[in-house]
């Protein structure tokens, strides 16, 4: 079933993909989505509804993570620089 | 379900029917003129409805030049880290409480609206009343026709000839305008980019054969006259584009500078200073889908 609607907005990703602007957000609506489905399920379906909602003309948008403490830029670049430590250690 | 969609229903036929009724006087009641009108009228109200957003967005896309020294420090800043690029640039927009993105809402917004015109012409093609669309209106819309197609067929749901030949048109028609829209906007409405320019080529070549394929795929199962809604929507679409990189274009695309030289020209011949360029852009009403206005000057004495 999740592989499924990952699929159907996979879909829509490339679909659109060359429709000049995106989302308000960051990550966009479709790829906040995606982590959202495949991390939650039916419960991050609800979460992928509500930002959509939320994605208004009058809303500013900005940098909304399905998780902050997962996703953002900074954890995933400690993590590699982690990474690359325990590389260069071996 | 119905309850969330029997109001839209009755807006939807409301509005076509109180349409119809303003213009059975010219074009006859039973006329395919006067209900191929009526569901274009629908249309221009929504597109109507909708201008303030639109006006709104290109603001802040103009409010965008004064961030963009800020912006260049972040690309270079982040140059290496795309996500870190893009988180940076959101919390900037939202500093400023600016945002050149369009949200997906107007597009959202539509779809209810499409969906009830759909159920209210199939109910025209299938004698089901919706909405305010019923009795003799009912009866009138069904031998509505447009080009000669019933308004109610669909290319799949019909033999006749007539009715293929004008969905396809219509099909190839709304292929062309999103393409001309989106080609638009590129060649001419966007700040110049370096580099990117060839997979904007390349972007352009999969949607010239992506849309008639979408459009082909779903327009075979639309009746008529969603098909002249769809359309119509295109046309608008490509009208509001037009009027708008024509008059009033993004700071540092193509034709922004076509703009500013045509000013300078006229200018020089009308020995006059150059005008700013963003002087009328938030003072001029969006007539949309309208000629070139000439351009009014006052002249120097």
């Amino acid at each position: 079933m999740r592989k499924i609607a990952i699929a159907l907005m996979r879909a829509y990703q490339i679909a659109t993909s060359n429709l000049a602007p995106r989302c308000k957000y960051y990550p966009s609506c479709s790829n906040y989505a995606i982590t959202a489905v495949g991390r939650y399920g039916a419960k991050g379906l609800a979460m992928a509804a509500w930002r959509i909602v939320r994605c208004n003309p009058w809303s500013t948008g900005g940098v909304d993570y399905v998780d902050e403490n997962l996703d953002s830029a900074d954890i995933k670049n400690l993590l590699s620089v982690d990474e690359k430590e325990a590389v260069g250690t071996n | 379900m119905s309850t969330i969609l029997n109001p839209l229903y009755n807006i939807v036929s409301g509005v076509i029917v109180f349409i119809h009724k303003l213009l059975a006087p010219i074009f006859g009641a039973n006329s395919g003129v006067t209900w191929s009108l009526s569901i274009m009228g629908l249309v221009v109200l929504i597109r109507i409805i909708l201008i303030p957003l639109f006006v709104k967005q290109i603001k802040s896309q103009r409010a965008l030049t004064a961030l963009q020294p800020h912006m260049k420090e972040i690309q270079k800043k982040y140059k290496d880290d795309r996500q870190k690029q893009s988180e940076e640039m959101m919390k900037l927009y939202k500093e400023h409480k600016t945002n050149p993105l369009a949200s997906c809402f107007p597009v959202l917004a539509q779809a209810p609206i499409f969906f009830a015109l759909f159920t209210v012409l199939n109910g025209i093609a299938h004698n089901k009343p919706h909405g305010f669309l019923k009795g003799e209106y009912l009866v009138s819309a069904a031998q509505a026709k447009f080009f000669g197609a019933p308004i109610s067929e669909t290319f799949l749901g019909s033999d006749k000839i007539t009715v293929k030949i004008v969905t396809v048109l219509l099909i190839a028609f709304m292929s062309g305008t999103t393409f001309t829209t989106q080609r638009q906007l590129m060649v001419k409405g966007m700040p110049k980019m370096d580099s990117s320019n060839n997979m904007m080529l390349q972007q352009q070549k999969i949607m010239l054969y992506l849309f008639p394929l979408i459009f082909a795929i779903s327009g075979v199962n639309f009746p008529v006259g969603v098909l002249i809604y769809w359309s119509t929507t295109n046309l608008w679409t490509w009208g509001q584009q037009f009027y708008v990189i024509k008059r009033n274009p993004t700071p540092g695309s193509p034709a922004y500078e076509e703009l500013q030289k045509k000013r300078a020209h006229k200018a020089k011949t009308e020995g006059k200073g150059v005008e700013g360029i963003d002087q009328d852009v938030a003072t001029e009403p969006e007539v949309l889908g309208q000629r070139q206005q000439p351009k009014k000057k006052k002249k120097k004495k």
